[in-house]
Protein backbone atom coordinates (compact mmCIF):
# COMPACT_ATOMS: atom_id res chain seq x y z
CA UNK A 1 0.00 0.00 0.00
CA UNK A 2 2.36 2.41 0.81
CA UNK A 3 4.15 4.03 -2.17
CA UNK A 4 8.06 3.95 -2.00
CA UNK A 5 8.73 7.91 -1.12
CA UNK A 6 12.22 8.05 -2.52
CA UNK A 7 10.69 7.81 -6.06
CA UNK A 8 7.61 10.17 -5.69
CA UNK A 9 9.61 12.74 -3.22
CA UNK A 10 10.91 14.85 -5.73
CA UNK A 11 7.54 15.13 -8.00
CA UNK A 12 5.39 16.17 -4.49
CA UNK A 13 7.82 18.63 -3.23
CA UNK A 14 7.77 19.68 -6.90
CA UNK A 15 4.18 20.32 -7.16
CA UNK A 16 3.93 21.63 -3.17
CA UNK A 17 6.29 24.83 -4.18
CA UNK A 18 4.01 25.72 -7.15
CA UNK A 19 1.39 25.53 -5.11
CA UNK A 20 2.68 27.05 -2.29
CA UNK A 21 4.01 29.78 -4.81
CA UNK A 22 0.28 29.83 -6.41
CA UNK A 23 -1.11 30.36 -3.10
CA UNK A 24 0.96 32.66 -1.42
CA UNK A 25 1.31 34.88 -4.91
CA UNK A 26 -2.66 34.76 -5.16
CA UNK A 27 -3.42 35.60 -1.79
CA UNK A 28 -0.62 38.65 -1.08
CA UNK A 29 -1.02 40.15 -4.73
CA UNK A 30 -4.91 39.88 -4.45
CA UNK A 31 -4.54 41.86 -1.14
CA UNK A 32 -2.59 44.52 -2.70
CA UNK A 33 -5.14 44.58 -5.78
CA UNK A 34 -8.49 44.23 -2.88
CA UNK A 35 -7.09 47.24 -1.05
CA UNK A 36 -6.36 49.49 -3.95
CA UNK A 37 -9.94 47.98 -5.72
CA UNK A 38 -11.12 49.37 -1.78
CA UNK A 39 -10.22 52.36 -1.86
CA UNK A 40 -10.56 53.23 -5.03
CA UNK A 41 -14.21 52.64 -4.66
CA UNK A 42 -14.78 54.62 -1.88
CA UNK A 43 -13.08 57.58 -3.14
CA UNK A 44 -12.47 57.37 -6.75
CA UNK A 45 -15.89 58.93 -7.92
CA UNK A 46 -18.47 57.25 -9.67
CA UNK A 47 -16.97 56.29 -12.68
CA UNK A 48 -14.27 54.29 -11.15
CA UNK A 49 -16.66 52.81 -8.70
CA UNK A 50 -18.54 51.55 -11.49
CA UNK A 51 -15.46 50.14 -13.30
CA UNK A 52 -14.58 48.67 -9.93
CA UNK A 53 -17.89 46.83 -9.75
CA UNK A 54 -17.92 45.30 -13.10
CA UNK A 55 -13.94 44.27 -12.43
CA UNK A 56 -15.28 42.43 -9.41
CA UNK A 57 -18.48 40.82 -10.47
CA UNK A 58 -16.41 39.43 -13.66
CA UNK A 59 -14.16 37.65 -11.63
CA UNK A 60 -16.65 36.33 -8.72
CA UNK A 61 -19.36 35.56 -11.67
CA UNK A 62 -17.40 33.23 -13.70
CA UNK A 63 -15.53 30.24 -12.70
CA UNK A 64 -11.73 30.68 -11.96
CA UNK A 65 -11.27 27.88 -15.04
CA UNK A 66 -12.84 29.57 -17.37
CA UNK A 67 -10.88 32.58 -16.35
CA UNK A 68 -7.82 30.43 -16.95
CA UNK A 69 -8.94 29.19 -20.25
CA UNK A 70 -9.52 32.18 -21.36
CA UNK A 71 -6.18 34.23 -20.40
CA UNK A 72 -4.30 30.80 -21.30
CA UNK A 73 -5.93 29.85 -24.91
CA UNK A 74 -8.67 32.87 -25.68
CA UNK A 75 -5.90 36.00 -25.55
CA UNK A 76 -3.29 34.70 -27.46
CA UNK A 77 -5.82 34.01 -30.12
CA UNK A 78 -7.22 37.05 -29.40
CA UNK A 79 -4.27 39.51 -29.75
CA UNK A 80 -2.98 37.28 -31.91
CA UNK A 81 -5.82 37.86 -34.71
CA UNK A 82 -5.83 41.94 -33.58
CA UNK A 83 -2.13 41.65 -34.86
CA UNK A 84 -2.74 39.97 -37.87
CA UNK A 85 -5.84 41.22 -39.41
CA UNK A 86 -5.94 44.85 -37.77
CA UNK A 87 -2.53 45.85 -37.81
CA UNK A 88 -1.65 46.22 -34.19
CA UNK A 89 1.94 46.02 -33.12
CA UNK A 90 3.22 42.48 -32.36
CA UNK A 91 3.93 44.01 -28.75
CA UNK A 92 0.23 43.33 -27.85
CA UNK A 93 0.47 39.62 -28.12
CA UNK A 94 -0.80 37.62 -24.91
CA UNK A 95 0.89 34.57 -24.29
CA UNK A 96 1.75 33.29 -21.54
CA UNK A 97 3.02 29.81 -19.79
CA UNK A 98 0.67 28.54 -17.68
CA UNK A 99 2.57 29.18 -14.65
CA UNK A 100 2.14 33.20 -15.18
CA UNK A 101 -1.19 32.60 -16.09
CA UNK A 102 -1.95 30.87 -13.18
CA UNK A 103 -0.27 33.91 -10.83
CA UNK A 104 -2.17 36.39 -12.78
CA UNK A 105 -5.47 35.13 -12.82
CA UNK A 106 -5.34 33.79 -8.97
CA UNK A 107 -4.01 37.09 -7.91
CA UNK A 108 -6.87 39.31 -10.05
CA UNK A 109 -9.31 36.93 -8.61
CA UNK A 110 -8.49 36.98 -5.08
CA UNK A 111 -8.44 40.94 -5.57
CA UNK A 112 -12.33 40.58 -6.78
CA UNK A 113 -13.21 38.63 -3.70
CA UNK A 114 -10.84 40.51 -1.02
CA UNK A 115 -11.65 44.17 -2.11
CA UNK A 116 -15.20 43.41 -0.63
CA UNK A 117 -14.09 42.21 2.91
CA UNK A 118 -11.38 45.20 3.05
CA UNK A 119 -14.23 47.88 2.01
CA UNK A 120 -16.37 45.97 4.54
CA UNK A 121 -13.68 46.27 7.34
CA UNK A 122 -12.84 49.94 6.15
CA UNK A 123 -16.54 51.39 6.63
CA UNK A 124 -16.76 49.87 10.12
CA UNK A 125 -14.02 52.15 11.21
CA UNK A 126 -14.27 54.68 8.75
CA UNK A 127 -16.61 57.63 9.77
CA UNK A 128 -15.34 58.78 13.51
CA UNK A 129 -11.51 57.53 12.25
CA UNK A 130 -11.57 59.78 8.89
CA UNK A 131 -13.00 62.83 11.01
CA UNK A 132 -10.40 62.74 13.71
CA UNK A 133 -7.57 61.98 11.18
CA UNK A 134 -8.41 65.26 9.51
CA UNK A 135 -9.13 67.21 12.75
CA UNK A 136 -5.43 66.50 13.09
CA UNK A 137 -4.02 68.16 10.24
CA UNK A 138 -3.42 64.48 8.32
CA UNK A 139 -4.67 64.40 4.97
CA UNK A 140 -7.54 61.88 3.30
CA UNK A 141 -4.65 59.71 1.85
CA UNK A 142 -2.23 59.79 5.05
CA UNK A 143 -5.15 59.19 7.33
CA UNK A 144 -6.26 55.69 5.36
CA UNK A 145 -2.65 54.46 5.48
CA UNK A 146 -2.09 55.47 9.37
CA UNK A 147 -5.76 54.83 10.55
CA UNK A 148 -7.84 53.74 8.62
CA UNK A 149 -6.04 50.67 7.10
CA UNK A 150 -4.26 49.52 10.11
CA UNK A 151 -7.64 48.91 11.68
CA UNK A 152 -9.17 47.26 8.63
CA UNK A 153 -6.62 44.98 7.89
CA UNK A 154 -6.85 43.52 11.60
CA UNK A 155 -10.43 43.08 11.35
CA UNK A 156 -10.66 41.24 7.94
CA UNK A 157 -7.67 38.80 8.89
CA UNK A 158 -10.46 35.71 9.99
CA UNK A 159 -11.93 36.79 6.32
CA UNK A 160 -8.85 36.37 4.46
CA UNK A 161 -7.94 33.37 6.34
CA UNK A 162 -11.19 31.86 4.63
CA UNK A 163 -10.26 33.30 1.63
CA UNK A 164 -6.86 31.83 1.85
CA UNK A 165 -8.52 28.10 2.06
CA UNK A 166 -10.69 28.58 -0.86
CA UNK A 167 -8.46 30.23 -3.29
CA UNK A 168 -5.99 26.96 -2.04
CA UNK A 169 -7.99 24.85 -3.18
CA UNK A 170 -8.97 26.27 -6.66
CA UNK A 171 -5.75 26.42 -7.46
CA UNK A 172 -6.05 22.63 -8.37
CA UNK A 173 -7.93 23.82 -11.32
CA UNK A 174 -4.20 24.96 -12.75
CA UNK A 175 -3.50 21.24 -13.85
CA UNK A 176 -5.88 21.71 -16.53
CA UNK A 177 -3.87 24.40 -18.11
CA UNK A 178 -1.04 22.74 -18.25
CA UNK A 179 0.87 23.85 -14.50
CA UNK A 180 2.23 21.11 -12.23
CA UNK A 181 0.62 21.55 -9.25
CA UNK A 182 0.17 19.15 -6.20
CA UNK A 183 -3.02 17.86 -8.05
CA UNK A 184 -1.27 17.39 -11.43
CA UNK A 185 1.56 15.71 -9.17
CA UNK A 186 -1.05 13.63 -7.87
CA UNK A 187 -2.38 12.35 -10.83
CA UNK A 188 1.04 11.29 -12.40
CA UNK A 189 2.08 9.69 -9.17
CA UNK A 190 -1.52 7.54 -9.88
CA UNK A 191 -0.14 6.67 -12.98
CA UNK A 192 2.98 5.51 -12.09
CA UNK A 193 2.26 3.41 -9.10
CA UNK A 194 -1.33 2.30 -9.46
CA UNK A 195 -1.89 3.28 -6.31
CA UNK A 196 -4.74 5.90 -6.78
CA UNK A 197 -6.19 5.91 -3.43
CA UNK A 198 -2.45 6.55 -1.84
CA UNK A 199 -1.57 8.93 -4.47
CA UNK A 200 -4.82 10.93 -3.65
CA UNK A 201 -4.73 11.15 -0.12
CA UNK A 202 -1.30 11.73 0.04
CA UNK A 203 -1.50 15.12 -1.99
CA UNK A 204 -5.28 16.06 0.17
CA UNK A 205 -2.65 15.88 3.16
CA UNK A 206 -0.25 18.12 2.08
CA UNK A 207 -2.82 20.21 0.91
CA UNK A 208 -4.28 20.08 4.10
CA UNK A 209 -1.01 20.30 6.59
CA UNK A 210 -0.35 23.67 4.11
CA UNK A 211 -3.74 25.22 4.48
CA UNK A 212 -3.67 24.34 8.29
CA UNK A 213 -0.36 25.75 8.74
CA UNK A 214 -1.22 28.98 6.87
CA UNK A 215 -4.29 29.65 8.49
CA UNK A 216 -2.23 29.27 12.09
CA UNK A 217 -0.60 31.14 11.07
CA UNK A 218 -3.16 33.77 10.53
CA UNK A 219 -4.77 33.32 13.67
CA UNK A 220 -1.80 33.72 15.95
CA UNK A 221 -1.15 37.03 13.85
CA UNK A 222 -4.74 37.91 14.61
CA UNK A 223 -4.32 37.00 18.17
CA UNK A 224 -0.89 39.41 18.25
CA UNK A 225 -2.49 42.39 16.24
CA UNK A 226 -5.33 42.51 19.00
CA UNK A 227 -6.18 45.90 19.91
CA UNK A 228 -5.77 45.86 23.56
CA UNK A 229 -8.89 46.22 25.42
CA UNK A 230 -10.95 45.89 22.43
CA UNK A 231 -12.81 42.50 21.33
CA UNK A 232 -12.88 42.88 17.81
CA UNK A 233 -15.41 41.27 16.11
CA UNK A 234 -15.88 40.44 11.69
CA UNK B 1 -6.07 95.04 20.96
CA UNK B 2 -5.20 91.33 20.67
CA UNK B 3 -5.23 89.79 16.79
CA UNK B 4 -7.79 87.81 15.42
CA UNK B 5 -7.10 84.13 15.40
CA UNK B 6 -10.88 83.01 13.78
CA UNK B 7 -13.20 84.59 12.13
CA UNK B 8 -16.23 83.67 9.70
CA UNK B 9 -18.71 85.76 7.70
CA UNK B 10 -22.15 84.94 7.03
CA UNK B 11 -21.76 81.58 7.11
CA UNK B 12 -24.56 78.84 5.90
CA UNK B 13 -24.43 75.38 6.19
CA UNK B 14 -28.09 73.49 5.44
CA UNK B 15 -28.66 69.74 5.49
CA UNK B 16 -31.26 68.45 2.88
CA UNK B 17 -33.64 68.78 2.67
CA UNK B 18 -34.71 71.79 4.93
CA UNK B 19 -32.48 71.63 7.95
CA UNK B 20 -30.32 74.83 8.28
CA UNK B 21 -27.95 74.26 10.93
CA UNK B 22 -25.73 77.96 10.30
CA UNK B 23 -28.00 80.51 9.31
CA UNK B 24 -25.75 83.69 8.16
CA UNK B 25 -23.61 82.96 11.36
CA UNK B 26 -20.82 85.82 11.52
CA UNK B 27 -18.57 85.65 14.30
CA UNK B 28 -14.83 86.49 15.89
CA UNK B 29 -12.50 85.01 18.52
CA UNK B 30 -9.39 87.15 19.11
CA UNK B 31 -5.82 86.15 20.62
CA UNK B 32 -6.72 84.37 24.26
CA UNK B 33 -9.95 84.91 24.47
CA UNK B 34 -12.64 81.80 25.75
CA UNK B 35 -15.85 81.81 23.84
CA UNK B 36 -18.76 79.36 25.25
CA UNK B 37 -21.09 78.20 22.82
CA UNK B 38 -24.30 76.91 24.40
CA UNK B 39 -27.81 75.92 23.16
CA UNK B 40 -30.76 73.41 22.70
CA UNK B 41 -29.78 70.20 21.36
CA UNK B 42 -30.01 70.21 17.39
CA UNK B 43 -30.18 73.95 17.09
CA UNK B 44 -26.53 73.33 15.19
CA UNK B 45 -23.87 74.16 17.50
CA UNK B 46 -22.18 70.94 16.19
CA UNK B 47 -21.63 71.73 13.30
CA UNK B 48 -21.19 75.16 13.16
CA UNK B 49 -17.80 74.18 14.85
CA UNK B 50 -17.25 71.73 12.28
CA UNK B 51 -17.45 74.25 9.76
CA UNK B 52 -15.09 76.67 11.59
CA UNK B 53 -12.10 73.54 11.15
CA UNK B 54 -13.54 73.40 7.60
CA UNK B 55 -14.07 69.42 9.16
CA UNK B 56 -17.60 70.38 7.39
CA UNK B 57 -17.79 72.06 4.21
CA UNK B 58 -19.75 75.29 4.63
CA UNK B 59 -22.04 76.06 1.82
CA UNK B 60 -21.40 80.13 1.57
CA UNK B 61 -19.56 82.41 3.89
CA UNK B 62 -16.20 82.96 4.25
CA UNK B 63 -14.14 81.65 6.99
CA UNK B 64 -10.29 83.20 8.19
CA UNK B 65 -8.03 81.65 10.32
CA UNK B 66 -5.71 84.79 10.88
CA UNK B 67 -5.52 86.30 7.60
CA UNK B 68 -6.27 83.09 5.34
CA UNK B 69 -9.25 83.10 3.93
CA UNK B 70 -10.03 78.93 4.03
CA UNK B 71 -13.04 79.32 2.39
CA UNK B 72 -11.41 79.60 -1.01
CA UNK B 73 -10.59 76.91 -3.21
CA UNK B 74 -7.17 75.65 -3.45
CA UNK B 75 -6.41 75.95 -0.05
CA UNK B 76 -4.43 74.03 1.25
CA UNK B 77 -7.15 72.60 3.97
CA UNK B 78 -4.96 69.66 5.76
CA UNK B 79 -2.40 72.55 6.49
CA UNK B 80 -4.93 75.02 7.74
CA UNK B 81 -6.26 72.01 10.24
CA UNK B 82 -3.40 71.32 11.72
CA UNK B 83 -2.82 75.00 13.07
CA UNK B 84 -6.65 74.49 14.66
CA UNK B 85 -6.94 71.41 17.76
CA UNK B 86 -9.99 70.02 17.55
CA UNK B 87 -11.97 67.92 20.67
CA UNK B 88 -14.83 65.95 19.44
CA UNK B 89 -17.50 65.20 21.78
CA UNK B 90 -17.98 61.19 21.37
CA UNK B 91 -13.53 61.70 21.94
CA UNK B 92 -12.31 59.71 18.43
CA UNK B 93 -8.87 58.77 19.52
CA UNK B 94 -7.03 56.48 17.03
CA UNK B 95 -7.99 53.06 18.36
CA UNK B 96 -5.20 51.30 17.24
CA UNK B 97 -2.69 53.06 18.76
CA UNK B 98 -1.85 53.59 22.19
CA UNK B 99 -1.74 57.13 24.02
CA UNK B 100 1.23 58.42 23.03
CA UNK B 101 1.15 57.62 20.09
CA UNK B 102 -2.30 59.31 19.39
CA UNK B 103 -0.53 61.78 19.73
CA UNK B 104 2.57 61.69 18.16
CA UNK B 105 0.68 60.47 14.94
CA UNK B 106 0.24 64.25 13.77
CA UNK B 107 3.51 65.21 14.58
CA UNK B 108 5.28 62.62 12.70
CA UNK B 109 3.09 62.91 9.43
CA UNK B 110 1.74 66.29 9.61
CA UNK B 111 4.59 68.44 11.16
CA UNK B 112 7.47 65.62 10.14
CA UNK B 113 9.09 65.85 13.36
CA UNK B 114 11.66 63.05 14.04
CA UNK B 115 10.53 60.10 16.18
CA UNK B 116 12.76 61.53 19.14
CA UNK B 117 11.51 64.93 19.03
CA UNK B 118 7.74 63.73 18.90
CA UNK B 119 8.00 61.27 21.52
CA UNK B 120 9.11 64.48 24.03
CA UNK B 121 6.59 66.78 22.80
CA UNK B 122 3.84 64.08 23.14
CA UNK B 123 5.08 63.18 26.47
CA UNK B 124 4.94 67.28 27.20
CA UNK B 125 0.92 67.02 25.99
CA UNK B 126 0.53 64.39 28.26
CA UNK B 127 1.96 65.50 31.13
CA UNK B 128 -0.16 68.88 30.58
CA UNK B 129 -3.69 66.80 30.86
CA UNK B 130 -1.98 64.85 33.98
CA UNK B 131 -2.16 61.32 31.74
CA UNK B 132 1.92 60.95 30.94
CA UNK B 133 2.07 57.87 33.65
CA UNK B 134 -0.55 56.19 30.84
CA UNK B 135 1.16 57.19 27.88
CA UNK B 136 1.31 52.90 27.01
CA UNK B 137 -2.61 52.15 27.76
CA UNK B 138 -4.49 51.94 24.51
CA UNK B 139 -7.98 53.81 24.38
CA UNK B 140 -10.37 51.17 25.41
CA UNK B 141 -8.17 50.65 28.36
CA UNK B 142 -9.22 54.14 29.43
CA UNK B 143 -12.35 55.48 31.47
CA UNK B 144 -14.07 57.84 29.67
CA UNK B 145 -13.06 61.10 31.14
CA UNK B 146 -8.98 59.71 30.60
CA UNK B 147 -9.39 59.53 26.67
CA UNK B 148 -11.33 62.82 26.50
CA UNK B 149 -7.96 64.10 28.40
CA UNK B 150 -5.89 62.40 25.80
CA UNK B 151 -8.15 63.38 22.99
CA UNK B 152 -7.53 67.50 24.29
CA UNK B 153 -3.78 66.25 24.52
CA UNK B 154 -3.80 65.24 20.86
CA UNK B 155 -5.43 68.84 19.87
CA UNK B 156 -2.99 71.24 21.75
CA UNK B 157 0.50 68.81 21.40
CA UNK B 158 0.85 70.99 17.63
CA UNK B 159 0.93 74.19 19.16
CA UNK B 160 -2.94 74.87 17.53
CA UNK B 161 -3.97 78.92 17.40
CA UNK B 162 -6.62 77.65 18.68
CA UNK B 163 -8.58 74.70 20.04
CA UNK B 164 -12.17 74.09 19.60
CA UNK B 165 -14.22 71.72 21.88
CA UNK B 166 -17.55 70.10 21.24
CA UNK B 167 -19.41 69.32 24.17
CA UNK B 168 -16.04 67.67 25.25
CA UNK B 169 -18.02 66.54 28.34
CA UNK B 170 -21.53 65.75 27.18
CA UNK B 171 -20.82 62.14 26.32
CA UNK B 172 -19.09 61.08 29.91
CA UNK B 173 -20.71 60.29 33.18
CA UNK B 174 -21.34 62.78 36.14
CA UNK B 175 -17.89 61.84 38.07
CA UNK B 176 -15.96 62.00 34.93
CA UNK B 177 -16.93 65.23 33.70
CA UNK B 178 -14.15 67.03 36.96
CA UNK B 179 -11.12 65.68 35.56
CA UNK B 180 -11.86 67.09 31.72
CA UNK B 181 -12.99 70.17 33.36
CA UNK B 182 -9.94 70.82 35.38
CA UNK B 183 -8.03 70.19 32.35
CA UNK B 184 -9.43 72.94 30.50
CA UNK B 185 -9.44 74.88 33.41
CA UNK B 186 -5.58 74.82 33.05
CA UNK B 187 -5.57 75.28 29.22
CA UNK B 188 -7.46 78.63 30.05
CA UNK B 189 -4.77 79.59 32.69
CA UNK B 190 -2.36 79.31 30.45
CA UNK B 191 -3.59 81.96 27.81
CA UNK B 192 -5.13 79.03 25.36
CA UNK B 193 -7.32 80.66 22.86
CA UNK B 194 -10.58 78.23 22.55
CA UNK B 195 -14.22 78.29 21.63
CA UNK B 196 -16.10 75.71 23.16
CA UNK B 197 -19.33 74.18 23.04
CA UNK B 198 -21.26 73.53 26.75
CA UNK B 199 -23.46 73.34 29.15
CA UNK B 200 -20.75 73.35 31.89
CA UNK B 201 -22.44 76.56 33.43
CA UNK B 202 -20.04 76.52 36.31
CA UNK B 203 -16.72 76.51 34.08
CA UNK B 204 -18.38 78.79 32.11
CA UNK B 205 -18.96 80.83 34.77
CA UNK B 206 -15.76 80.53 35.58
CA UNK B 207 -13.52 81.14 32.38
CA UNK B 208 -15.70 82.20 29.20
CA UNK B 209 -15.19 86.10 28.36
CA UNK B 210 -18.06 85.55 26.61
CA UNK B 211 -20.95 82.99 25.86
CA UNK B 212 -22.99 82.77 23.06
CA UNK B 213 -26.66 81.08 22.88
CA UNK B 214 -26.62 79.41 19.69
CA UNK B 215 -30.62 78.39 18.69
CA UNK B 216 -31.90 77.22 15.31
CA UNK B 217 -28.71 78.18 13.51
CA UNK B 218 -27.89 81.33 14.40
CA UNK B 219 -26.44 83.45 17.33
CA UNK B 220 -29.31 84.77 19.48
CA UNK B 221 -27.54 86.54 22.33
CA UNK B 222 -24.07 87.09 23.17
CA UNK B 223 -22.51 88.42 25.85
CA UNK B 224 -20.49 87.83 29.12
CA UNK B 225 -21.27 85.16 31.25
CA UNK B 226 -22.94 87.34 33.53
CA UNK B 227 -25.38 88.44 31.66
CA UNK B 228 -27.04 85.15 31.01
CA UNK B 229 -26.93 83.97 34.40
CA UNK B 230 -28.76 87.49 36.08
CA UNK B 231 -30.23 89.11 33.13
CA UNK B 232 -30.71 87.77 29.62
CA UNK B 233 -31.75 89.92 26.83
CA UNK B 234 -33.75 87.17 24.78
CA UNK B 235 -36.75 85.23 25.47
CA UNK B 236 -35.41 82.46 24.01
CA UNK B 237 -32.03 82.36 26.28
CA UNK B 238 -34.14 83.16 29.50
CA UNK B 239 -36.36 79.95 28.78
CA UNK B 240 -33.43 77.97 28.35
CA UNK B 241 -31.13 79.48 31.03
CA UNK B 242 -34.39 78.82 33.77
CA UNK B 243 -34.57 75.25 32.40
CA UNK B 244 -30.98 74.97 32.62
CA UNK B 245 -30.35 76.50 36.10
CA UNK B 246 -33.12 74.02 37.46
CA UNK B 247 -31.49 70.86 35.88
CA UNK B 248 -28.09 72.04 37.49
CA UNK B 249 -29.27 72.14 40.30
CA UNK B 250 -31.48 68.89 40.47
CA UNK B 251 -28.17 67.26 39.64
Amino acid sequence: MLIPFLDIGPLLLNGFIFTVELTLIGIFGGLAIGIALAIGDMYGGPFVSAIIRVYVEIFRGSPILVQLFIVQYALPELTNWLIVYHGFPSYFLVALNPYATAFLVFALNSGAYQKGYIKGAMETVFEDQMVAGLSVGMSRAQTISNVILPQALRIVIPAWSNEFCSLTKSTAAVALIGGFDLTAVGKTIAGLTYNVIGAYTLVAIVYLAWITLFTKVADIVYEKKKIPGIELSV
Amino acid sequence: MAGTVMECKHLWKTYKPHTVAVKDVSFQIREGEIKLIFGPSGSGKSTFLRCMAMLTMPDKGEVFLRDELLTKPGVNLNRARARIGFVFQHIYLFRHLDTISNVELALRRVLKMSRSDAQQRALDALREVKMEQWAKKYPAQLSGGQQQRVGIARAIARNPDIILLDEPTSALDPELTGEVIDTLRDLAAKGMTMLVVSHEMPFAREVADEMIFYDEGTIVETGPPEQFFTNPQSDRAKKFMTRLILKTKRD
